[in-house]
């Protein structure tokens, strides 16, 4: 084997590790999801202090696994293009790791339940249900997330620089004020990297900066700090970190979709312009989480409105459009990679409605904090993030070693789709009849929409599973030696 | 009212993108040169996204004529009862909670401890008002009430582990 070939597969190893550990934490992080839906079902019933660990424990799981999923995908192809440090990949995970075993033992040996969107001072302020040993764990645990990943993000960013010249060359500046032609564009993956790793940047150091005022206040409640200023960091980094998933897991579907059809996905002036603009609104749309703050300076809140509005363009009208167009009449073999690449943009597409009619002042006034927020990004989070992942997954299969998928994989592919789609729809019917989010009972008119959910989550969760074993039979065919195909491992070894 | 808008509103173009979706998937069967594609849809695409960019600004500028915090909910001259409303781990301390049908009522909303949600509940159960209860702030949130009931507040902010018994009334005549 050449040393390119020995270098790539080491590289590939620990994206191939980092998926595995993203799959079982979906798994684990879907199963406290459905006991949740259950239990306010009235189906089984579990005391409210288990339910909000379950609660706590199920965002931060999907959350961090989502981005470490979306991080690897991202990594993997932006690799292709810049040379990034493999060092700081390992230090990722194994940084992750330590933060989930830290959030865990917080939040069921210490019984924190503050959630992961806590807003300050709940940590510190538990009436009682957890102390401050479980608090701290927590916090320091999501502190040890949050390092992790910005250092990758300072790398990726070292990268681009060293490679392109500047972020703003990343996200082709150069070209959309003509200095440079459209063919010499950086590629998709690199322009959504580059975006990504501004926007995460930022929201990185907006929740590592409440994190720390947090823990400073769990340990010496006598400091305290603004209310409203710790709101706004949770917020942006919340929502900036959660979408930042999307647009780098979206780099699977530029590539394989290109790859599949046989037709270029090239980053035009458009596709530019556009890149920039997401980079823009990502960071500036956090407010539309504070419309019910009347406190907040109203240009806020209406930029907070009209920029989420704007915000759906790029994804409706270039993403979205551009995976239709490449799709359409192109005589595409469908498998499990490009069928749920081309799902994850279904799932992207379809969530960015109702977040996009919730973030309207009028709208958000009745329906903020009741179940419609989680039905639209368990849309676009889970049929559009998660899928995403595992058309990666598939990929790496596939290309990696060959490996066949079966009728049970198909099967699987629909049982996910359709179980996504009633998860979502029971949570959007929810919130359409008032049922509040966080709720560990539910009123009787409340429970159907819930119990519905939680057939329809088990569906997802077991076809997550099949998705998952496929993946770990990869590994074990891979673990004896069949490696190296990859089409870009070839180009370069 | 505003949410079955909402979810009808949700619905419709969600099924329009599925169907658009499922459309070029069965299309996608067929094989024809990209070029012809590219030239034909980037066309449709700046009209597609022009219709866009006008629903948007008008969608923007009718609801923002709607915003509930600017809304005069009382004519010139009548007077508005305040209420202070003072949320807490876990319950409300609230100054008044009996109201006449079409009485202008501002409610001045406060926390003494965390962040909770103030949401106000009809009869029926469907939010009709809320904002955020938040500690060293007050926000304020403007309502005439149309129909006599018993009014339910909730907690809409997830303040803790008896966040969902955070229960008061509030009673309309």
């Amino acid at each position: 084997m050449s040393e390119m070939m020995v270098r790539l597969k080491s590289r590939n190893n620990l994206i191939v590790t980092q998926m595995v550990v993203t799959g079982l934490t979906v798994i684990v992080g879907m199963i406290f999801g459905i006991i949740m839906l259950l239990v306010q079902g009235g189906m089984i019933e579990a005391m409210p202090a288990t339910f909000y660990q379950f609660l706590t424990i199920h965002g931060t799981f999907m959350i961090g696994a989502a981005a470490l999923a979306a991080t690897a995908i991202m990594w993997y192809f932006l690799s292709h293009y810049v040379e990034l440090s493999k060092k700081i990949l390992k230090i990722n995970l194994v940084l992750f790791i330590i933060a989930a075993v830290m959030v865990t033992v917080g939040t069921f040996s210490f019984e924190y339940a503050g959630a992961w969107t806590f807003l300050y001072p709940l940590p510190a302020l538990s009436a009682s249900a957890w102390g401050t040993i479980g608090a701290l764990f927590y916090l320091i645990g999501m502190l040890v997330m949050g390092v992790g990943f910005l250092l990758l993000f300072i790398d990726s960013g070292r990268a681009i620089i060293k490679k392109y010249g500047s972020l703003g060359k990343g996200l082709g500046w150069d070209v959309i004020i003509g200095k440079k032609a459209e063919k010499d564009a950086p590629p998709p993956a690199v322009v959504a990297s580059t975006m990504v790793t501004i926007v995460n940047t930022t929201a990185l150091l907006s929740g590592s900066t409440v994190l720390i005022m947090n823990i400073i206040n769990v340990i010496n409640p006598a400091f305290t700090f603004n209310p409203l200023l710790a709101k706004n960091l949770t917020y942006a980094f919340g929502h900036i970190f959660a979408n930042a998933t999307i647009y780098m897991g979206v780099i699977v579907v530029y590539e394989l979709l290109a790859r599949y059809t046989k037709r270029p996905w090239n980053s035009s002036r458009v596709f530019l312009v556009f890149w920039t603009m997401s980079t823009f609104f990502t960071l500036l749309v956090y407010p539309h989480h504070l419309l019910m703050d009347s406190v907040m300076p109203r240009w806020m809140l209406i930029m907070g409105q009209v920029l989420s509005y704007a915000n759906g363009l790029p994804v409706l009208v270039v993403t979205a459009y551009g995976a239709l167009m490449i799709v359409y009449k192109s005589g595409i073999k469908w498998d499990m990679a490009s069928g749920l690449a081309y799902l994850s943009m279904l799932g992207w597409t379809i969530g960015v409605i109702p977040a996009i009619v919730d973030s309207a002042i009028v709208v958000n006034h009745v329906m903020h904090n009741t179940k419609w927020v989680p039905g639209h990004f368990h849309m676009y989070m889970g049929l559009g993030v998660i899928a995403m992942t595992f058309s990666f997954m598939y990929f790496l299969a596939k290309n990696d070693n060959g490996l066949k998928e079966t009728m049970v994989d198909k099967t699987a592919f629909f049982m996910y789709m359709f179980g996504l789609i009633g998860v979502s729809g029971s949570f959007l019917t929810s919130g359409a009849i008032s049922t509040p989010r966080r709720f560990a009972t539910h009123l009787p008119e409340w429970m159907g929409p819930a119990q519905f959910g939680a057939v329809a989550g088990i569906l997802v969760v077991i076809a997550i599973t099949i998705f998952v074993i496929h993946f770990i039979r990869y590994i074990s065919v891979r673990n004896k030696g069949n490696i190296g195909s990859d089409y870009y491992d070839k180009k370069l070894a | 009212m505003v949410q079955m808008v909402a979810w009808i509103t949700s619905l419709v173009f969600m099924l329009l993108i599925a169907a658009v979706f499922l459309v070029v998937a069965i299309k996608s069967k067929e094989k024809r040169e990209y070029e012809p594609i590219v030239k034909k849809w980037y066309k449709a695409r700046t009209f597609y996204g022009a219709i866009l960019v006008i629903l948007i600004i008008g969608v923007s500028l009718y609801t923002l004529r709607l915003i509930p915090f600017n809304q005069p909910v009382y004519s010139e001259g009548e007077e508005p009862t305040i209420v202070d409303v003072e949320a807490f781990q876990f319950g409300w301390n609230i100054t008044e909670t009996e109201f006449k049908v079409g009485e202008p009522v501002e409610f001045h909303v406060t926390s003494q401890d965390v962040n909770h949600g103030f949401g106000i509940y009809d009869e029926d159960m469907e939010i009709i008002a809320q904002t955020q209860a938040m500690p060293d702030y007050t926000n304020k949130v403007y309502i005439t009430f149309d129909e006599p009931g018993t009014y339910e507040i909730l907690c809409l902010e997830y303040c803790g582990l008896a966040h969902h018994q955070m229960v008061a009334e509030l009673v309309v005549k």
